[in-house]
Parts: structure tokens; sequence; C-alpha cells
């Protein structure tokens, strides 16, 4: 049985991680802290008594389901499948989501390469985000629970409630699809 | 559905890619902007507030079956509530009991009543045959109305 601090512990491991994929689904961060505060309600207030090994599949499984409901409500099927110039569009107007904003660290004399490192590190993880943003909803989210959560394939089943072949296969083509993307930007990791 | 099986390099390739790609998924996290990891705290602390609590739970369980005997004898959670339901039934018992007692107390008056009848029969000088004999019971009848005359 999970106590507080073990729980709270656990949430703090996930928290930014879980913001990060809603926001990968939903690309607005109001919505995706809002999924991810929904996310940790209903951990705490329906499983805050379960064992701390069962919370990250607890967890990854009501994250998805948050998810699927915010789309449900807002109605926005759409936004899934939105253009990648429509999100650049709302980028540059201002900005929910730059990242490299944060990058934009001190400038001149000896940190001056390093700066630039930063920014070029910046750079290739907007753009790795952006990839990941255009992958399949089911390919993006067997991806990230897979390595990003480092869960095995059968617990991302689980979580996913499919199979096992089906995660393969969906982790299988989210990595070419990225793997291509990120070749034809001159993203060598 | 074999088209996720790699050659063995590819497949570790594949999945050098995918871990190099998380590790920077993860280098991303821990730039979040100040107020989105303030906001994020403030989900979590709401979050634990709202914690379920399984002693305080079973506690209020246990009163509530305490409440009354009809809901002592019904099923209860587990755990404590094996011993609650045998305790409950306590009283119950006690008044099996008691019943048992009352009944075996009537059983032995009547018992005794009877006794006493017999015994004054037998320590009566008229033997008992007389009371079957209807001479005597007209007698006895006769000699009542001339008494109440």
């Amino acid at each position: 049985m999970a106590t507080e601090k073990e729980l709270s512990d656990f949430l703090k491991s996930v928290e930014k991680r879980a913001f990060k994929r809603a926001l990968y689904h939903v690309r607005n961060e109001e919505s995706a802290l809002d999924i991810v505060q929904d996310s940790m309600m209903r951990l705490s207030e329906h499983y805050g008594d379960k064992p701390p090994a069962e919370l990250p599949m607890l967890f990854q499984r009501i994250l998805s389901n948050c998810t699927l409901d915010w789309f449900r409500r807002q109605k926005t099927h759409n936004a899934l499948f939105s253009s990648m110039a429509d999100f650049e569009g709302n980028a540059d107007d201002g900005g929910d989501f730059d990242l490299l904003e944060a990058w934009n660290g001190p400038e001149g004399g000896e940190q001056a390469q390093s700066a630039q490192d930063q920014a070029e590190r910046g750079q290739v993880l907007r753009d790795i985000e952006l990839e990941i943003q255009e992958l399949p909803p089911r390919q993006r989210e067997a991806f990230l629970m897979r390595y990003w959560e480092e869960m095995d394939v059968a617990e991302t089943a689980a979580a996913m409630g499919c199979s096992e072949g089906s995660v393969k296969t969906h982790c299988f083509r989210a990595i070419q699809a990225l793997s291509k993307a990120l070749k034809a930007r001159g993203i060598k990791l | 559905m074999n088209d996720h099986s790699y050659p063995p390099s590819n497949e570790r390739n594949a999945e050098h890619f995918a871990r190099s790609v998380a590790l920077r998924l993860s280098e991303g996290t821990q730039q979040l902007p100040y107020d989105i990891s303030e906001r994020l705290r403030a989900s979590r602390m709401q979050a634990l507030a709202r914690r379920k609590k399984p002693v305080a739970i079973m506690h209020a369980a246990g009163s509530v079956h305490r409440a009354g005997h009809s809901a002592v004898l019904g099923t209860g959670p587990q755990g404590m509530g094996w011993w609650q339901s045998l305790l409950s039934a306590v009283p119950v018992l006690a008044l099996l009991a008691g019943l048992v007692v009352i009944q075996m107390d009537l059983d032995e008056t009547g018992i005794l009543e009877v006794a006493e009848v017999d015994a004054a029969l037998l320590a009566d000088d008229l033997p008992p045959a007389a009371y079957s004999d209807p001479g005597f019971v007209q007698f006895l009848k006769t000699t009542d109305s001339h008494q109440a005359h």
C-alpha cells in the first residue's frame, strides 16, 4: 500500500513527462496541464491505496484515458490530424510552446560556444518533438510508453489495451517514421 | 504482422535510436518553464490532498457496522469485517439462549403443577377412580346445587 510520500514521489517523477506526453497529443499547454491534473486526481482518489509497484501502469492508463476524454469533450479529432503548418503558425503567434526560449541563455565571452551548442541541442529537441507530434496517435503512444516510460512490451500492451504484436508494430513504424523524418532534417542521434 | 521483426543488427540500431530519442526528450523535460513546473507541483499537492486513505475508510465502515444489528449481519468488508460479523452475532446468540431458558422454565412449571394435582389426588381419601364414576359425578353436581340454594 503506497504511503503518501511514495505517492508524492511517484507523481513527482512522472509529472513532467506526463505533461509533455499530453502536450504532444493535444498541442496546447493549458489542456495538457488540465489532463495531467485530472490524471493525478483520479490516480490519487481511486488508487491512492494501491501498492507503489502498480502505480506506473495505472497512471499511464489513466493518462491515456484522460487524453481520450479530452478529445471526446472537445470534439477536436481534427487536432490529431492537423497539419504541421497550422502548428507552426500557432507557435509563431505567440507562442505557447517554444523551448528555444529556454535555450537562449547567457551570451558572449567564453560561453559563446556552449550557448551555441545549447541552442543547437534545443533546436534538435524541438525538431524531435515536432516529429513525434506528427506520428499517428497509437504509434506515438506506443513509442513513448515503450522507450520514454521504459515499460516493457507486455505492460505497454496492457496500458494501451491492445496485443503485444500491435505494440511491436506501432513501435517499429514509429521508429521508422522518426528515423526517416529526422534524417531528412539532417539530424543524427 | 511480421513487419515489426527486424534483422538482429537493425533491431539493435532501432533500439539504440529509440533510446537516443527518449534521452533527448528527457533532457527537454528538465527545461520546463517555471510556471509550468509550479502548476504541476500545485496539481500534485491537490491530488495528494484527495488521496484515498484506506485506514480511514475501514474505520468509517466499522462504525456503520456497529450502528445496528441488521447492518452488522450483512456481509462486511474484508479483514476486520469477519470479526465484526462474529462479534455482532453475540447478541443474537444471547437472545436465542434466553428463549431456550424461558421455554425450559415454562416446561418445568407445567410439570410441577401437574405433579401437585397428582399428589393431591393420591393424598386425598377419595380414590382417583371415583372421578371416572358417573354416579359420583352426578352426586357432586347435586351437592353443589343444594349448597347454592
